[in-house]
């Protein structure tokens, strides 16, 4: 059934009565007891929020409806697949922990074997600052939501401060969502571009912690922000700016704002199940700092092994911060997913009661055209019987009027 | 007695097991550490690890860090850590061809100190798969 049918259904009638032929005119009257029952159902269809306006055809609805089922398949495999990588971020942020937990508990102990106050370590010198590296952490792929585009706002909000305080700066872009980015906007100079991994390991955050650590230390950024996105529930996630350089001796990490947080409080969040749904648990953990051993001797100068440590809590920040970010990304395409495939249920909802609708009054068009065509040829036959009764009548009267 | 050494990286646990003996690299020189050494806190060089279990050593390339001998209980904390057994050789030796060209074209303070740290880590990869005894 074309469209072209439909149209001529809710045309008006004078149109109708333009048909040349008897049998057009036939075929088409019981059709207008049709535009009757098909107005007040188009403006049904139209005015139901969330369907299309008035598609026709059966084949065209049934190859939406089809596309539709087929994107819902892949939106909550796309779904379980995050839930599944969601536990494995999670896995690998419990498995970082055994080392930095050592290191806090070493960090400490140093610092109080020194005096920190007198040491020069190339990493934690505090310089004025003239230029600021920012280090962006993004996503690889799409379909997660707002994720990447709040981060990406939060970098273009710090830059447009900076450049209010009269700073330079450079940015280190991490993932290929934030690579594009700046890609298309030249304006914004950009050191390196470096690409995540599915799961951030050491080797990623080597590359960053190098990038920066050269950057420090030759003097051509006087500081290092982080920014990545925080995991804080699986609807909710926040895009937070860390300072990395300079470190701190204690080991403490510090927001923009000048908000310290102890290194030996240690965050992490687990994916568990609460009343059948998923959801994410924050559990803050304070690392015991036992008492050093007075005997324990130095091998090299406690200022070596400073320097040492440093690095190792340089790349441990920047891992935990790529693995957040990951762990953020993952929830925000959870839900992204989620929520597609409930409209998509919708969606093929509202389209099988059109197509359905449709269907029926195709069937009751045909059902009437049989019928009338069947009363056309009855009326036709009677007619034709009549006339030849007339003519025979004629015929025999012109006979016995000859006399 | 023997030692219980535990080398960690920021992903994972490397190492947790008991070995022999150790030597370790450091900056200032390689140590030799036997059960019941007297406890020390050094820092590690980008280096090799050599392990002896029994009387086989094992190699491990160490990306730097730190470590302490207390007790018995050796922790070494590096930011990478490979077993020698586990490195491909033909990988790492591209992977040190590579250093060595960026080494070459680096120009100014920072690139050089950037291809410096590459170069050294490529070949204490290369070693470690050589160095088997």
């Amino acid at each position: 059934m074309s469209c072209s049918n439909l149209t001529m259904l809710v045309s008006p009638k004078p149109s109708l009565s333009d048909a040349s032929t008897l049998s057009f005119r036939s075929v088409l009257n019981p059709f207008q007891q049709n535009p009757a029952t098909a107005a007040p159902a188009a403006p049904q269809r139209s005015s139901s929020p969330s369907s299309a306006p008035i598609q026709c055809g059966l084949r065209e609805l049934r190859t939406r409806i089809d596309s539709v089922k087929n994107t819902q398949k892949i939106t909550e495999a796309m779904k379980l697949v995050a839930a599944a990588k969601v536990r494995r971020a999670q896995e690998a942020v419990v498995n970082a922990r055994p080392f930095s937990e050592t290191l806090v508990e070493v960090l400490y102990n140093i610092n109080e074997q020194l005096q920190t106050d007198d040491i020069d370590i190339p990493l934690t010198k505090v310089r004025p600052v003239k230029k600021v590296a920012l280090v962006v952490c993004t996503g690889d792929r799409g379909l997660c939501g707002g994720f990447n585009n709040s981060i990406l706002k939060k970098a273009e909000a710090r830059i447009a401060e900076l450049k209010q305080l009269g700073l330079d700066y450079t940015v280190i872009s991490v993932g290929k969502k934030g690579n594009s980015y700046f890609i298309r906007r030249p304006y914004i100079p950009v050191d390196r571009f470096l690409e995540g991994g599915t799961l951030p390991t050491a080797k990623e955050a080597q590359a960053i912690a190098d990038d920066v650590f050269s950057l420090f230390v030759s003097e051509e950024v006087d500081k290092v922000e982080l920014l990545y996105t925080k995991f804080v529930s699986l609807v909710k996630s926040d895009p937070v700016i860390h300072t990395l350089l300079p470190l701190s001796p204690k080991g403490e990490i510090c927001d923009i704002n000048g908000v310290c947080i102890d290194a030996a409080e240690d965050e992490f969040f687990r994916l568990t199940t609460k009343e059948g749904k998923l959801t994410v648990e924050r559990d803050v953990v304070r690392t015991k700092t036992a008492d050093f051993e007075a005997i324990l001797q130095f091998e090299q100068d406690p200022v070596q092994i400073l320097d040492a440590l440093l690095p190792l809590y340089l790349n441990s920040q920047i891992l935990r911060a790529l693995q957040e970010s990951l762990a953020s990304e993952l929830a925000a395409r959870m839900s992204a997913m989620s929520s597609a495939t409930d409209n998509a249920i919708e969606l093929k909802k509202n389209l099988s009661i059109v197509y359905n609708r449709e269907r029926q009054a195709k069937i009751t068009g045909e059902i009437l055209e049989i019928v009338a065509g069947k009363e056309e040829e009855n009326d036709h036959r009677k007619r034709q019987d009549r006339k030849e009764e007339e003519q025979y009548l004629a015929h025999r009267f012109r006979g016995s009027f000859n006399y | 007695m023997t030692l219980n050494l535990c080398v960690l990286t920021p992903n994972r646990i490397v190492w947790d097991s008991e070995v022999k003996e150790i030597i370790l690299p450091t900056n200032s020189g390689q140590i030799g550490v036997l059960p019941n050494h007297a406890p020390i806190a050094a820092a590690v060089d980008i280096g090799i690890l050599r392990i002896r279990l029994k009387d086989q050593w094992l190699t491990m390339a160490l990306m730097g860090g730190f470590a302490r001998i207390n007790n018995n209980e050796i922790t070494v904390l590096v930011n990478d850590a490979e077993k020698g057994s586990d490195i491909d050789p033909q990988e790492a030796q591209e992977t040190l061809k590579i250093a060595e060209a960026n080494l070459n074209k680096a120009e100014g303070k920072r690139q050089k100190i950037e291809a410096n740290l590459a170069l050294r880590r490529a070949r204490t990869r290369v070693e470690a798969i050589n160095v088997i005894s």
